[in-house]
């Protein structure tokens, strides 16, 4: 009893101390990311397949919100030392962190992976914050035009209407508006910001210009996108003002075919193909002036706070989730673009542009992309502009006196945060 | 000497935890209310006064201190004048009474969130429920969370139901705390039923009413959640409420000297509301029948 009692014990501790040795070996990898839906099935999917090629390396994703509640809670996490080993930071968004050394800086690392030959031009450029790379590309993306094709077919469009300018996009959405209003329809969904940049880029002008870091607020061009975007909502009523005063409204509007046209990140192809099937029909952002589209999405860095086996493991993963094979999981779950060159050599990618008619119009843009400035102010600006443009789109303060103010606003918060 | 600190070490752990939760806290705004800091940069140079000088030059702090006074101007008045009529109807311990009173309390223990992702939906203008409803009557689409005269109003509708039932309950303990032989002696002088109400009821129920009083005004001044789902502070800052300015600045816009500085005036402005409410309303306040 008593031998049988010992070799028990004998075998508990073996297993026991086995145990902690595997739990010793076992590096977590804490990661923040703002996707859920469809992107969430697929960003699970390429995490699955790296923790099966990487038994040691526990990845423990962790779904926050958008990309500003993931700055929010970031800035929050950070001086209570419970910030994440690795995050996923909106293009525009990470020069401020990158600038407060939060971020670490990768360009050692991604000058020693293979991986950077292979990434897109566009897509390594997003990663570089003043000459060093902080952030390895994941999800990249461009604004692109969605209409519901029986909506507009319902409206008498028999064939498809010009959608290159300003006023085709107005004409559209004013017959559509005319004819379904009663319905509950309206013509477009009021821009979101990602789009709203893209007009503006369209109307051949910027916010801040992505070189010099010149604010272009209150530039003419500028001015003159904002007020039509406004008159849309304030003037024409083709735009709900529901989808001011809550961005994704406007977007889920269209997701119920009570919307015509959206503009918005190719990122929400998945969504908007599964809600409306063969109706959905995607095409490029306008061409006002000029033809130009921001690129958007983000990238995933991580903390300069993590240890550095945890840095290790964490990088392994980031250059593992922008592998052919995991950006084509990526892009054909999501629409998001390629940022790899070889993602198109994957079967499932190829599928994708089989099968799914639309997904590659970001891709197309890409010929016309430009890339958006990223100094620390920018997370300012991106958070005052939501105020400035809900002003202006509900007809309370003008345009041009709008975006004077916010310029100078800008301008001396650029001079306080730079 | 054992004895005489044993009170002492009986209220310890409670001081303690009071002490690092609101003490220090306050303290440390109070602190990082004169330093530039955007909570990323490892030092925290000090800057004076610059942070108070910047917020009360600033528009929108003044828009923000009118908002919140008119939210809590009309909303408190609107809570506690609902809530005792209704709890002078639903003080009688009766079946009906007791479901009503647990059907009016269910929005005080439910989700802010939940509340206000569900009243966006209803007050949205093109998709919403009411607006579907006025339709239905030949009226018009009313802009409820777009329109600057009407978002507040929203808001507060929004706040007093969800309140209500937490006031009605508190009020209800009050009235049942009035002794019946008042009633009885107004009713053999031939009373009536206003007069009574104004006579007897509310005077004794003034110290149920000062508590309530005190908690729904710095309730009011301190709505955050509703805010933030509904109208973060829009349109045109019409319901950009004191602690949703501070939320804005801290957490935004990185600004933490002026958040804290923020929240340091709404601190002593709390402290002053509740200070003057005890000097002319305390002396009313009769606990004694």
């Amino acid at each position: 009893m008593l031998k049988n009692l010992k070799k028990l014990l004998l075998a508990g501790l073996i297993g026991l101390s086995g145990s902690i040795s595997a739990a010793q070996a076992e590096v977590t990898v804490e990661f923040w990311h703002s996707f859920d839906g469809s992107g969430g099935e697929a960003l699970g999917k390429i995490i699955e397949n790296f923790q099966a090629a990487n038994p040691d390396i526990r990845i423990d994703a962790q779904f926050i919100g958008n990309y500003n509640d993931i700055v929010t809670k970031l800035q929050a996490a950070i001086p209570a030392r419970r910030a994440p080993d690795a995050v996923i930071m909106e293009v525009t968004r990470y020069g401020l962190f990158a600038d407060r050394g939060v971020l670490m800086d990768l360009t050692e690392k991604v000058n020693a992976d293979p991986l950077k030959d292979d990434l897109f031009d566009f897509a390594r450029e997003v990663g570089v914050f003043e000459g060093k790379n902080y952030i390895v590309p994941f999800n990249s993306s461009t604004p692109v035009l969605y209409y519901n094709k029986e909506i507009f077919e319902r409206a008498g469009f028999a064939e498809e209407p010009a959608l290159k300018t300003y006023d085709d996009l107005l004409a559209v959405s004013k017959q559509i508006t005319e004819k379904l209003g009663d319905e509950g329809i309206t013509g477009i969904a009021a821009p979101g910001q990602f789009a709203r940049w893209g007009l503006i880029m369209d109307n051949d002008s910027d916010l801040i210009d992505s070189k010099t870091g010149e604010i272009l607020i209150d530039s003419p061009n500028t001015i003159e996108a904002y007020e039509w975007m406004a008159s849309l909502v304030h003037e024409h009523k083709v735009a709900s003002a529901d989808g001011v005063t809550k961005e994704n409204n406007g977007r889920d509007a269209f997701l119920a075919s009570k919307v015509g046209i959206m503009l918005n990140s190719t990122g929400n192809y998945g969504r908007s193909k599964k809600a409306l099937g063969d109706n959905l029909a995607v095409r490029p952002m306008p061409c006002n002036k000029v033809c130009a589209v921001p690129i958007g999405g983000a990238g995933i860095g991580i903390l300069s706070s993590a240890d550095k086996e945890t840095q290790d493991a964490a990088y392994k993963f980031i250059s593992f989730a922008a592998s052919p094979e995991s950006n084509a999981i990526w892009f054909a779950g999501t629409g998001y673009m390629p940022i790899n060159k070889h993602t198109a050599e994957q079967p499932l990618a190829a599928a994708a542009v089989q099968d799914k008619p639309g997904i590659t119009v970001a891709i197309d843009q890409l010929d016309f992309a430009r890339g958006r400035p990223r100094p620390p102010v920018v997370t300012w600006m991106r958070a005052t502009e939501y105020d400035m443009w809900e002003a202006m789109a509900l007809g309370q303060r003008e345009p041009a006196e709008t975006l004077k103010d916010f310029a100078d606003r800008t301008r001396k918060e650029a001079e306080r945060t730079n | 000497m054992l004895s005489r600190l044993t009170p002492y070490f009986l209220v310890l752990p409670l001081i303690s935890f009071i002490a690092v939760f609101t003490y220090i806290p306050i303290a440390s705004s109070l602190n990082l209310s004169f330093r530039e800091w955007d909570f990323l940069s490892p030092t925290m140079p000090l800057v004076g006064v610059e942070n108070y000088r910047l917020l009360f030059s600033s528009h929108e702090f003044w828009n923000s201190l009118k908002v919140t006074a008119i939210f809590a101007l009309v909303s408190v008045p609107i809570r506690l004048g609902l809530a005792l009529l209704v709890a002078s109807y639903l003080v009688r311990e009766v079946l009906p009474s007791r479901i009503l009173r647990g059907a009016l309390f269910l929005p005080s223990v439910t989700s802010t969130v939940s509340i206000a992702v569900v009243f966006s939906w209803l007050f949205a203008t093109d998709y919403g429920m009411i607006n579907a409803f006025l339709q239905t009557l030949g009226l018009g689409k009313v802009p409820w969370l777009q329109d600057p005269q009407l978002a507040l109003g929203v808001l507060i509708i929004v706040n007093t139901w969800k309140q209500l039932g937490y006031d009605i309950v508190i009020y209800i303990a009050g009235l049942q705390a009035i002794p019946q032989e008042l009633y009885d002696a107004a009713a053999v002088d031939g009373g009536r039923k206003g007069r009574v109400f104004r006579r007897v009821t509310v005077p004794l129920v003034m110290p149920t009413t000062y508590f309530l009083l005190v908690v729904s005004v710095i309730e009011a001044f301190q709505v955050f959640t509703v805010v933030d789902i509904m109208t973060k502070g829009g349109p045109a800052g019409a319901t950009d409420m004191l602690v949703n300015m501070l939320y804005r600045i801290g957490f935004t816009l990185f600004d933490i000297g002026q958040g804290s500085a923020l929240a340091v005036v709404l601190f002593a402005l709390l402290t002053a509301l509740a200070l003057f409410k005890a000097r002319v309303l305390g002396r009313r306040v009769h606990y004694e029948a």
